[in-house]
């Protein structure tokens, strides 16, 4: 298996022919590649792909937050340093925009957390209704198919 | 976690269903070139349809009802033609875009008649790429059968489909679960192996990427870095029924309870000497073990197989508990919502290419590079399911040793 340098924002080596062949891939330049340095290819394609600047890319990669999540957090005007007290919780840092678009707040989603349900689970039954008293109920006895509407 | 309403949603795949509507939206591969050397017709179950594939004598492939519309004769029974398949009941005549060409009798009896123009039937347009035969069976016009770059590449192909008697969502949620690949794949096959020694690295950190044509995964394990390309580039669950690790693996649904598993693989072979394959041969894998009866267990995609038919013939996600391994899983599951969503909206989903401009060798990321060398001495052993035909090895074996003494490495 090959193994690549992966650079940082105090070092800048050119990136090598095998990065340059997955850039071309993705429709990038090396010219890309240095501009939006440290991200990679595919974050870079998904960012451009979005409408996301360079430096609004990183200020979100150094608060931990992926570009996927980068994305979706800039769509709903999440601020980079409000997934802290998320990362402080111990939830990762992109969980505050999963949280963010399913309605949910930090002790909302530490209770959830606190029940067994990782975040993404969660969100995805808050949006269908569930309540935490009923996902817990359902969680370790199964769920009744006929449920009301909604679930 | 998920409610019996979502898990409908993505596991049922007949006609007019939300997912159906999704998966019909792409080109679905549903044989081997090869498997018409040695036959006319081929009956097909595709998403819920029962359909025949045939190859007239023009060389059109067709996929057609299996039912004739006069009395309702198989026509996988049928024969071919110059154009079309005739039905071996009353001889009537369809081509591949569902016209009646020929009602034999009712000609005799009123040669102006025009009943043939009033009767059509269901036919998909098919296409050939890649020694794979490929269906389209949602509204047109149709998206282009995507041109992945992988195709190109030099090597020695071969196609294998298997039939997996469960749901195809289970087997695609395999396609973005990379903590699986420690326990199933390694620490499952070091105890079938009888080895008692110390476990398969450990995953320690997952992440995952989108792209125009699916996910990337990407994995660091106790004996790997965030520098090695398994974080960096990372393995590929293709858009929307598909796993790309440098091979394909396609999840095909036949109805709601079995799936055609096709894959495409390709041997490096060593040099650089042009090496041209003349058919891709396609072979059809085993599942289960003969004398024991149990499904067999030695190969990576027969051990994948074990879990996802293990899983129930539809897995029931309202008693599963989720962790932080399936994250994947919840993104896949939440993208096939949205997407379903997409379609009932009139717009065209996630990966679907339109403009030839951009259908030209699409780039798919693959760890090691597209053109890889040739590792080791000779052909590795086929390691991805078990019951490879002798006839496929030599043909392997043969091309090795062409290219080899071609670039002078004997």
């Amino acid at each position: 298996m090959r193994h690549r340098v992966r650079r940082d924002l105090t070092v800048s080596p050119p990136p090598d022919a095998y990065e340059l062949a997955e850039a071309r891939g993705y429709g990038l330049t090396a010219s890309d590649l240095r501009q939006w340095r440290p991200l990679s290819a595919i974050e870079i394609h998904w960012a451009r792909k979005h409408g996301l600047s360079p430096g609004v890319a990183r200020r979100w990669a150094r608060e931990g937050v992926g570009i996927l999540d980068a994305v979706r957090a800039v769509k709903l005007c999440i601020r980079p340093q409000q997934v802290r007290p998320w990362a402080a919780a111990g939830f990762l840092p992109g969980d505050a925009v999963e949280a963010a678009e399913a309605g949910m707040t930090l002790a909302e989603a530490t209770a959830w957390r606190q029940a067994g349900f990782i975040l993404p689970d969660a969100a995805l039954l808050v949006r269908d209704g569930w309540t935490l008293d009923d996902a817990t109920v359902a969680r370790f006895a199964g769920v009744d198919r006929y449920a009301p509407a909604g679930r | 976690m998920l409610s019996g309403q979502r898990n409908k949603l993505l596991c049922e795949t007949g006609p007019g269903t939300p997912m159906g509507e999704l998966l019909r939206r792409y080109w679905q591969p549903i044989a081997g070139v090869s498997e018409f050397e040695r036959q006319d017709t081929k009956a097909v179950r595709v998403m819920g349809e029962d359909l025949v594939l045939y190859r007239d004598r023009e060389g059109n492939y067709g996929l057609v009802d299996r039912h004739c519309p006069h009395r309702r004769a198989d026509l996988a029974y049928g024969f071919t033609e110059d154009r079309g398949l005739r039905c071996n009941y009353h001889g009537w005549l369809f081509d591949h875009s569902g016209a009646c060409l020929h009602q034999p009798f009712e000609e005799t009896r009123h040669p102006e008649g025009t009943f043939k123009d009033k009767v059509r039937i269901k036919a998909y347009p098919v296409a050939a790429k890649a020694g794979l035969l490929w269906a389209y069976l949602g509204p047109q016009p149709a998206p282009l059968l995507p041109d992945w770059d992988r195709f190109y590449s030099r090597g020695y192909k071969q196609i294998a489909i298997s039939e997996i008697p469960c749901n195809w969502f289970q087997c695609q949620e395999n396609s973005i679960d990379p903590v699986h690949f420690e326990w199933l794949h390694s620490n499952w096959s070091m105890v079938l192996r009888g080895q008692d020694g110390p476990r398969a690295p450990a995953h320690t950190r997952l992440g995952f990427d989108e792209f125009d044509y699916g996910f990337v995964y990407r994995r660091v394990r106790a004996d790997t870095t965030e520098d090695d390309e398994l974080w960096t580039t990372g393995r590929v669950c293709l858009w929307p029924n598909c796993l790309y690790v440098g091979h394909f693996e396609w999840r095909v649904p036949i109805d709601d309870t079995s799936t055609l598993s096709i894959g495409w693989f390709i041997d490096d072979l060593p040099g650089d000497a042009p090496f041209e394959q003349r058919r891709i041969p396609c072979w059809h894998a085993p599942v289960r073990d003969e004398k024991t009866g149990r499904w067999i267990d030695t190969h990576v995609m027969n051990q994948d197989y074990i879990a996802w038919v293990g899983q129930g013939a539809i897995a029931d996600r309202t008693l599963e508990h989720l962790g932080e391994s399936d994250r994947g899983v919840i993104m896949l599951r939440k993208r096939m919502f949205d997407e379903m969503e997409a379609v009932a909206a009139g717009r065209d989903p996630l990966g679907t290419i339109r403009d030839p401009a951009l259908n030209d060798r699409v780039y798919l990321p693959i760890v090691g590079g597209l053109n890889r060398p040739a590792p080791g001495a000779g052909p590795q052993p086929f390691v991805f399911l078990a019951g490879q035909p002798d006839e496929v090895r030599s043909e392997i074996e043969q091309a090795w040793q062409q290219c080899a003494t071609a670039s002078g490495a004997t």
